[in-house]
């Protein structure tokens, strides 16, 4: 089970233009007191065609964590607008905000951000090269979307293997919705095995 | 009867397993299939009984879900008194929940159900140790124990006053335990397994009473549970899914002989449940009949696969009702209500059914104190359990005792539980002093500029978060939550948000912190129907919007959503160490994103969302093709960032084969302090330290002792002398010799120098010549001295150990050829122990020392080796925090100990496995404690050995460890039996590991054997 589970996150100064900061605050709840930080990233997505136009706008260490329930404001900056294809500034875009412990990430909460002009004038004739100095972000915050994945909270990359070659529970005769298969631990985000040495 | 449907309990469509209605009555709860975990959820069972408040909108419906069951919840049962909820899922993990009293509504983050948890339920416990499905949990009578049974063919009882204590792990079962019943009097526990078997399980030794095969021979495993049940007066026991000439049956087994006689026939399929109604009934009088006492009788529910529901009567031949296409799919589990009267039954297809009899239908139920002499008549006064009674177990303590020690237990256990129940109102304080009496909202604004914020030593942003709330004992202080629910931004946007998207002025709204507190006054009541409605309404509002204003852009939205699900390719890890090979590399990149994208499509599928998001996924993966180089430009840019950051991540990150020949580090070696940096290895060459001007170094801590030498300090007559000066207590002397020093050492009795000339020089603390200089064959490589012993390894790879006051060789020129396998193995650490013992650190692992009494090399420690990386023995740790023993095995053992016991924690190792695992483990300490004479070290291992012994129920070990520490009772000469080991005595061992045995009433009997031997002796 997931020793952190985020209870929830604020979007801060939403609606805001452009080039203001992206201020999430975030709560959490802890179960028990980790032996190391949390990461968090917010990543912008420049362009839905590519991950190419993806930016990490900051990442940030949170700790140290003991149990009990927290809360911080992360705050990113803008993203670099060089790095926008110039056809996506404007419209929907995703914003996620990312949470690894021991680099592996458990949990991803993405937000649908648009992008529009205020200005009435400008929404009718958008500019050729985007205009950024009047556009407004507008972050959904609403409706978030969470992910959550299992990841090994303990940091021994062996016992990962091993979960995985446990074997599921066989005919259990189509009883199990599809949904529900067994679940196998993903055999990402694993440490060498001399990761105690390198810390 | 009534029948009821109440479409509103639902996990959104997802299968339930499970439902168990609260012993009070006023609640249930449901275990299923959730989003992308598994759920747990408790509902009001007020809008289940009554109409007007199912239509009632300020009364709740769900109580409270719970998301933290990362698969398929199977099971979810209260225990008796009501407190707590234990639930079982496909994680193999039990949990055990606890209602948190004191805090209000809050939500699931992210979750599209926006509705509050009214009720706060909090996972106290996690209980680790199947290592597949869990697929049935049960409460003990008088909740003394829980019983959970999972898909690894075993059975873990679980102290429950004592979590997370195991009691037991019943093995037997040759297929996958799906179902378990507790002996309504506390004798038994049975199981009903795919192995064709049903078996019965005594509580009072936990060994196997009874195994019924025979109605099971014909059966598959076709059913996903096989929940069995025990009748309320104890007399039957009726099992799942059975077969009696080739027809689906639901066998009872009588108590008396475990007999198979009859059995419920009728359901076209197999059963999947059978539950007994709580209550025992008896015939309802009628006015104007006869007053003759009937007999009383027992009602059970059968539900099946063939999605039928039957209720039997046992003074009846024929079911009582049979209730057909109730559900769309197999019934999974029943729950009646404490009263008997009202019935729960849950079904694969997602839906719940809720059935009402009257008393003119089953009977008039007996009370409890009828249904207890019912009990003590049929078992007798020793096992009825009455309502009074909170004992252990059935069984009866023989000896006074053993008496103490279970009530000091229970005693302490009252103890933890009166903390536990103070802890709220303690840890408020707390809290307080933290928030300084500031409200939430107060916080909330400023948060930004009063948080902390550091930079890490690689310059990065490390922000420490604000505790706003501690978790002690699972339940968080009331002092903030009652008034502020944290959740008004993320709903209060929506109502903001919509006219935005919608229309196309609108420019200048408000900060949503403006909005808030309007809001919030709309949180804080009970969600009723009308805002939620219009919440949800204003959702559907937002997203047909956006979909609107982007409807060009329905592509490139498709490829977002995927984005929700996926892992960041910027985390490091796997991901980033591909694309930095492949940057290296890019004429090899092909195959290894082959490989990645398969892995990212492996996460995808791991992480289980709406199939929606699949299909994104699935399109994702198939544009991944495509967009390999921009891959690798991203991944490479995400490199470049990393490095500046967190370097050492991107070694760590490279699990790929040719990246790891370009990384391949030296083989690491632990310099211990006396010597210096290795140089490369030749084959059974040592190191040894090179010459230096001067040193100084402290050989004793009380008294402090310190030494100080000055190579090369004067010239006298063409030769140069080194001088050695200590300093002890403040009193100095010292003396000259003739070569330069290399190495020196010392203890608060002697001190050693070894010279450049192979000269070995010994001095008593005062600075007097103890023996004459020893010559030695090849130069020193590590020299030790502990008391008044002096130990040297020599760099020709050979060790002597002389004990100075007895001028006498302890090991003599021992070479270390034996334990110096492998080309690459070199000393990485060597010390002296207070008797004398010399051990050897190798640099892969393990450590060595010489048994001088067995003239051998004895393995005392392996860090490689697999039986300390599973060893599970945390249990049995002294409850007291004492410090782990600091002798010399824990010195060469290291921190190396503790990796072993987080390993264990991910239980993944078959328990009989690791049990033994563990037993090995054990015993190898206490040998190696004994072979390095450290007697405190010894102690400590012994009492966790005895206990783990103790809790894994091993008599038989158990047995013969106490006979050892005893010795024989009357002296004889032909015994070679030490009273002594290592300057403990046995007895006083023995004293000390009894009161373990008499924690666990098992041993009772062991236990008064030795407490009598051992007053006999000290009354002798």
């Amino acid at each position: 089970m997931a020793k952190v589970q985020v209870l929830n996150v604020a979007v801060l100064d939403n609606p805001s233009p452009f080039g203001n900061p992206f201020q999430f605050e975030i709560t959490f709840e802890c179960m028990e007191d980790l032996p190391e930080d949390l990461e968090w990233k917010i990543i912008y997505v420049g362009s839905a065609e590519s991950e190419e136009y993806d930016q990490v706008l900051d990442s940030v260490l949170v700790g140290p964590v003991p149990a009990g329930r927290h809360m911080f404001v992360f705050q990113a900056d803008a993203p670099n607008t060089a790095q926008i294809p110039e056809s996506d500034a404007v419209g929907v875009t995703v914003v996620l905000i990312t949470c690894t412990y021991r680099g592996q990430e458990f949990i991803r909460i993405g937000y649908y951000v648009n992008n529009e002009y205020t200005e009435p004038e400008l929404r009718e004739n958008p500019p050729l090269k985007p205009n950024y100095s009047q556009l407004q972000r507008n972050i959904l915050a609403s409706n978030p979307r969470v992910t959550r994945f299992h990841i090994n909270w303990e940091g021994l990359a062996d016992k990962m293997e091993d979960s995985e070659n446990v074997d599921p529970s066989p005919n259990t005769g189509g009883m199990l919705p599809p949904s529900c298969i067994p679940g196998k631990m993903p055999p990402l985000g694993q440490m060498p095995d001399n990761s105690m040495d390198c810390m | 009867m009534k029948l009821l449907k109440p479409s509103w309990v639902s996990h959104n469509g997802k299968p339930i397993f499970s439902v168990d209605i609260h012993p009070d009555g006023t609640k249930f709860a449901t275990g299923g299939q959730g989003e992308d975990s598994g759920k747990v959820m408790i509902w009001n069972m007020a809008p289940v009984l009554r109409e007007e408040d199912e239509k009632n909108e300020n009364i709740p419906k769900m109580l409270c879900q719970m998301d933290n069951h990362l698969a398929c919840v199977n099971c979810v049962r209260w225990s008796n008194n009501g407190l707590y909820l234990a639930s079982g899922g496909d994680d193999k993990l039990v949990m055990v929940w606890k209602r948190a009293a004191l805090i209000g509504p809050s939500t699931v983050f992210g979750s599209s159900n926006k509705l509050a948890n009214v009720e706060q339920w909090r996972c106290v416990m996690i209980l680790r140790n199947h290592t597949g499905d869990v697929m049935d949990v049960a409460w003990s009578p008088h909740d003394v124990w829980l019983a959970s049974c999972s898909v690894d063919n075993t059975i873990v009882i679980w102290n429950a006053r004592k979590f997370p204590e195991m009691v037991t792990c019943l093995r037997g079962h040759t297929g996958l335990v799906k179902g378990l019943t507790w002996d309504p009097v506390g004798k038994y526990i049975a199981s009903q397994a795919d192995d064709h078997s049903l078996k019965v399980w005594r509580t009072v030794d936990w060994q196997m009473d009874a195994n019924i095969t025979k109605p099971f021979t014909e059966c598959g495993g076709t059913t996903h549970v096989l929940r069995l049940s025990w009748s309320p007066d104890g007399q039957y026991l009726v099992s799942a899914h059975a077969m009696n000439n080739s027809g689906p049956t639901a066998q009872i087994v009588e108590r008396d002989g475990w007999k198979t006689n009859m059995d419920f026939v009728g359901h076209r399929k197999a059963v999947t449940v059978v539950k007994f109604n709580p209550k025992i009934f008896k015939k309802k009088q009628k006015n104007g009949s006869s007053t003759k006492p009937s007999c009383p009788y027992c009602c059970c529910a059968v539900g099946s696969k063939d999605r039928s529901l039957s209720v039997w009567l046992t003074s009846l031949k024929r079911p009582l009702v049979v209730i057909h296409d109730l559900f769309d799919k197999s019934i999974m589990d029943i729950s009646w209500t404490l009263t008997g009267l009202g019935m729960l039954v849950c079904s694969m297809d997602g839906t719940v059914a809720y059935l009402d009899f009257s008393l003119d239908e089953l009977g008039d139920p007996l009370s409890e104190e009828e249904k207890n002499t019912i009990h003590q008549s049929i078992y007798g006064k020793s096992l009825a359990i009455t309502n009074t009674e909170a004992q252990l177990s059935t069984t009866i303590i023989e000896n006074p005792e053993m008496l103490k020690y279970q009530q000091e237990r229970q005693n302490s256990a009252q103890a933890n539980t009166a903390a536990a129940g103070a802890g709220p109102e303690s840890s408020a304080p707390k809290v307080n002093s933290v928030m300084n009496g500031e409200s939430l909202e107060d916080i909330r604004k400023n948060l930004l500029k009063k948080q902390v914020e550091t930079r890490t030593a690689d310059g990065r942003r490390r922000i420490t978060p604000l505790c706003i709330a501690q978790l002690d004992t699972g339940d968080f202080s009331p002092a903030l939550f009652n008034s502020a629910p944290i959740l008004p931004s993320g709903s209060s946007m929506s109502n903001q948000l919509a006219p935005q998207l919608n229309s196309d002025s609108s420019p200048g709204q408000p900060s949503s912190l403006g909005l808030r507190p309007n809001q919030d006054g709309m949180l804080t009541s009970p969600p009723a129907n009308s805002t939620n409605k219009g919440l949800e309404d204003n959702n559907d509002g937002v997203k047909s919007s956006l979909l609107l204003t982007s409807a060009s852009k329905m592509e490139p939205m498709k490829a977002l959503d995927s984005r929700f699900t996926e892992r960041s390719k910027a985390t490091p890890g796997v991901t980033s160490a591909i694309s930095s090979t492949a940057g290296l590399t890019p004429l090899d990149s092909r195959p290894k994103d082959g490989i990645s994208a398969l892995k990212d499509a492996k996460t995808k599928e791991e992480t289980s969302s709406d199939s929606e998001d699949k299909m994104a996924a699935i399109n994702k993966n198939l544009a991944f093709g495509k967009r390999k180089p921009e891959l690798l430009m991203d991944g490479g840019e995400v490199v470049e960032k990393r490095k500046k950051g967190r370097p050492r991540k991107d070694k760590m990150a490279a699990p790929i084969p040719q990246s790891f020949t370009q990384i391949t580090s030296p083989p690491e070696r632990e310099p211990s302090k006396a010597v210096a940096p290795p140089a490369p290895a030749v084959v059974l060459k040592l190191p040894t330290p090179s010459t230096q001007k001067s040193f100084s170094l402290q050989v004793s801590m009380e008294p402090s002792v310190f030494l100080d030498v000055e190579n090369e300090m004067s010239v006298v007559a063409g030769s140069k002398l080194s001088q050695l000066r200590c300093s002890r207590d403040g009193r100095d002397w010292n003396t000259l010799l003739p070569s330069p020093v290399i190495v020196a050492a010392g203890s608060s009795d002697v001190l050693a120098v070894a010279c450049e000339d192979r000269m070995l020089s010994v001095f008593s603390c005062c600075g007097r010549r103890l023996l004459p200089a020893i010559q030695l064959a090849t130069p020193v490589s590590a020299l030790h001295c502990s008391a008044h012993f002096v130990m040297v390894l020599t760099a020709g790879a050979t060790l002597f150990v002389w004990d100075v006051p007895k001028q006498k060789a302890l090991v003599k020129n021992e070479s270390l050829l034996t334990i110096l396998s492998g080309a690459d193995t070199t000393v990485s650490q060597s010390l002296l122990t207070q008797q004398g013992i010399p051990v050897i650190g190798l640099s892969n692992g393990k450590s060595y020392c010489f048994s001088s009494s067995l003239e051998t090399w004895t393995l005392i420690a392996d860090k490689g080796d697999s039986l300390v990386q599973c060893a599970d023995f945390r249990s049995c740790l002294p409850s007291h925090d004492a410090p782990v023993s600091s002798g010399p095995l824990a010195v060469m053992q290291g921190r190396n100990l503790n990796a072993g016991r987080l390993a264990s924690r991910l239980s993944s190792t078959p328990h009989h496995l690791q049990q033994s695992m563990t037993l090995a483990f054990l015993e190898n300490q206490l040998a190696s404690a004994l072979t390095l004479q450290s007697s405190q070290e010894y102690r400590y291992w012994l009492l966790i050995y005895a206990r783990f012994l103790v809790n894994e129920g091993s008599e038989y070990r158990l047995r013969e460890l106490c006979k050892e520490l005893l010795g024989p009772v009357h002296r004889s000469a032909a015994s070679s039996w030490e009273p002594t080991t290592l300057g403990l005595h046995k007895r006083e061992l023995l004293r000390e590991v009894l009161p373990v045995i008499g924690e666990n009433l098992r041993f009772q009997r062991l236990f008064t054997e030795y407490q009598d031997q051992l007053e006999l002796l000290r009354n002798k």
